[in-house]
């Protein structure tokens, strides 16, 4: 006999970032999770939102916290405010998912992570790529001694322009380099268990005309001695047939193991409306990250990506604005 | 002088070179001068007629093969009246004396990539031709590849706009399991020498001077013995910011570019440009999951070795400067030891605007 799962009652708070959708359809997907509110000061992509995914809306995220028939909130507000609905919601109670990254400032990640220590409520950072089936098929090679001692890495993680809020460094932080450093940064932090100690970055606005940067290149050293490159550049025209990416090469001892973690294996060239697209059939990543969450939730475990997890994905972009600045490789400095 | 002959010691005319194949005489038998040796030999616009090697039945079994004369002795081969230019393929170390000695015969040079292993000889080898009033050039072969040429005329085209962010690598095997002298970093320069100058001299040909160096690598480690591999990261004068890659850490050759502009997006990728692919059954081990690599070939009309030596004999027989000249290669060489530099202390290394390393 199966026994019946307590169902989780989750809100959502705000879909300023495009993540939120799909994070919607995986919550209204999956059994044992109610899709109880949407929050969003922009009425009418909150209503919008709200016929979609069958729920409620309502303009004030604070008033939606408060409801005593909620256990947790997903946050895909502008980076700059995950700090405000994070620690309304730890003061309510409620469990947080956060979208990346997870602050703007040391500071306000470190008031957050604080927060929700304080009010006994879990705090996950959205790491989605850290649960892409090809990045844990990658850990689990090097683990397996694949390639024997890996000595170098190089990754990337290109997107296409962002627009809106994402180039307003009063709402975002920051441009390419806060958006695209932290997936990567994470993945290697988790896949090594070591820390960032050192970056040198090289960080411009080169291709486009927005106000933040939009070419990032980031020179790092890990804990355990292995040097990383990382490209986070916003490189991918529109017309582009593929978004971007996240690829890691490991260069080994006796091998190298490369990753494509959403490389793109459906090519379509439509006539009617002129379009070349490659795109993956399957997504994996958001759906196995949402379900972490709900699980530590409802089992009352702890997240496997935590708020400290971004905490300091994001101190390394940090560190890397500071780097490109100076000129000099900067410490990330952890104690 | 009378036109058409050469006067005692005073290196060969355009006017002359017009009239007849140029004559060569090729320092080093091994892998790169081997392959000079059978081009020249195989155009109608050349002759080797000396093959230097101190392994004297390496150069022996070589003109056997294409013709001319052997001899362990440069003195011998560059000296003689049958030799308009020396090209020089030995080892990094003995460029200087393979240079020097052929501008003290009055002979034209082409010298193989890196131009020496550190400035002052390069320095020293410039000036050694500039004095006899021979033609120098450097054998940075990537100038003459038809992927890269064409780049280079859609990027002076100002398709792509301002250009950001440029990635270019160059995977190559362990290559110190068969040569050992490439694992000792101070002779040789290791990956970043023999491989990444490749990428540094097409940037630099593409976008001009570097300002600044910061690099990661494994030359310094104790594992360079067996593998070596190196990422750098240049910061041009015009501001482009650009990812090498170079290795001796993989198992099949490739090499890649990607630059990314404002208006819009290039990428060239040799295993996805293959015209031919060679995959071998032999040597398949399923117990261990060993599977031989494949090999991605673009053969062309005109291999790019050929044709940087053609276009070095058309600017001899013109009278123009050398494609790839000496200062050329001394720019490029620079900015690879500033990423040795830079690997060693961890630290970046700043340029001035003359291509000279800013003293700290």
């Amino acid at each position: 006999m199966t026994q019946v799962e307590k169902t989780v009652r989750v809100a959502i708070l705000s879909f300023a970032h495009q993540h939120a959708f799909g994070y919607a359809g995986v919550l209204q997907r999956m059994p044992g999770v109610e899709l109880v509110a949407i929050a969003d000061d922009d009425a009418e992509r909150g209503q919008a939102a709200a016929a979609q995914f069958g729920t409620q809306w309502a303009a004030d995220f604070r008033e939606v916290v408060a409801r005593d028939d909620l256990d947790a909130v997903v946050i895909c507000s502008e980076n700059v405010r995950h700090k405000e609905m994070t620690i309304a919601a730890a003061e309510a109670g409620k469990h947080v998912l956060c979208e990346k990254p997870l602050a703007t400032t040391v500071e306000d990640a470190q008031a957050m992570v604080d927060a929700c220590a304080q009010h006994g409520v879990k705090l996950q950072t959205a790491f989605p790529v850290r649960f892409n089936a090809a990045v844990v098929a990658l850990k689990q090679a090097v683990k397996d001694g694949r390639i024997g001692t890996p000595l170098a890495i190089a990754a990337r993680n290109p997107g296409t322009l962002q627009e809106g809020w994402f180039v307003d460094p009063a709402l975002s932080g920051g441009g390419a380099v806060i958006d695209h450093t932290v997936h990567v940064v994470d993945v290697l932090r988790w896949m090594f268990d070591a820390e960032v100690t050192e970056v040198y970055a090289e960080i411009d606005r080169r291709v486009s005309d927005i106000p933040t940067d939009d070419t990032g290149l980031l020179m790092m050293k890990l804990s355990n001695g292995i040097p990383v490159s990382l490209d986070t550049s916003w490189s991918r025209p529109k017309n582009w047939p593929t978004w971007g990416g996240v690829t890691i090469d490991i260069i080994g001892e006796s091998g190298v193991l490369a990753l494509d973690a959403y490389n793109n294996d459906l090519e379509i060239a439509e006539v009617r409306t002129p379009s070349y697209t490659r795109n993956a059939v399957e997504f994996t990543g958001d759906p196995e990250m949402v379900t972490a969450f709900i699980d530590a939730v409802r089992n009352d475990t702890e997240p496997l990506v935590t708020g400290v997890d971004g905490l300091r994905a994001l101190q390394v972009a940090l560190c890397a604005y500071e780097s490109a600045r100076r000129q000099a490789p900067v410490p990330v400095v952890t104690a | 002088m009378t036109t058409g002959t050469r006067s005692a010691n005073g290196p060969a005319t355009a006017e002359e070179l017009r009239t007849r194949p140029v004559r060569f005489a090729v320092a080093g038998a091994g892998g790169m001068g081997a392959t000079h040796a059978r081009n020249l030999a195989g155009s109608p616009e050349a002759e080797v007629t000396w093959v230097v090697d101190l392994d004297l039945p390496r150069a022996e079994a070589l003109v056997a093969d294409i013709g001319g004369t052997a001899t362990a002795s440069l003195d011998e081969a560059f000296s003689a009246e049958n030799v308009d230019v020396v090209l020089v393929a030995l080892p990094t170390g003995a460029h200087r004396i393979g240079v020097e000695t052929a501008a003290k015969y009055g002979k034209h040079v082409f010298c193989e990539k890196p131009i020496a292993r550190n400035s002052e000889d390069a320095e020293a080898m410039v000036r050694a031709c500039e004095t006899a009033g021979v033609t120098l050039m450097v054998g940075h072969v990537v100038r003459f590849f038809s992927e890269y040429m064409r780049i280079k005329e859609i990027l002076d085209a100002g398709t792509l706009g301002q250009i950001g962010m440029v990635r270019a690598s160059r995977l190559v095997s362990p290559v110190m399991e068969r040569s050992p002298w490439f694992a000792d970093v101070e002779k040789s320069g290791g990956v970043v020498l023999d491989v990444m100058i490749h990428e540094i001299d097409t940037l630099r040909w593409f976008f001009g001077e570097v300002e600044r160096v910061f690099a990661h690598g494994l030359s310094f480690t104790e594992w360079h013995t067996k593998r070596d591999y190196s990422m750098a990261s240049l910061r041009f004068r015009n501001g482009v910011i650009a990812h090498l890659e170079a290795s001796w850490a993989h198992s099949n050759f490739r090499t890649s570019i990607e630059i990314s502009g404002e208006h819009g997006l290039l990428r060239h990728a040799s295993e996805d440009s293959a015209t031919v692919t060679f995959e071998p059954t032999a040597g398949i081990d399923y117990e261990k999951g060993v599977r031989p690599g494949r090999a991605y070939l673009r053969p062309t009309v005109e291999p790019p070795h050929l044709r940087e030596l053609l276009r070095f004999i058309d600017a001899l027989r013109s009278g123009s400067p050398a494609p790839v000249d000496g200062r050329e290669g001394i720019k490029t060489l620079n900015v690879a030891n500033a990423v040795l530099d830079s690997m060693r202390t961890g630290q970046p290394v700043f340029f001035n605007e003359d291509g000279t390393v800013k003293q700290a």
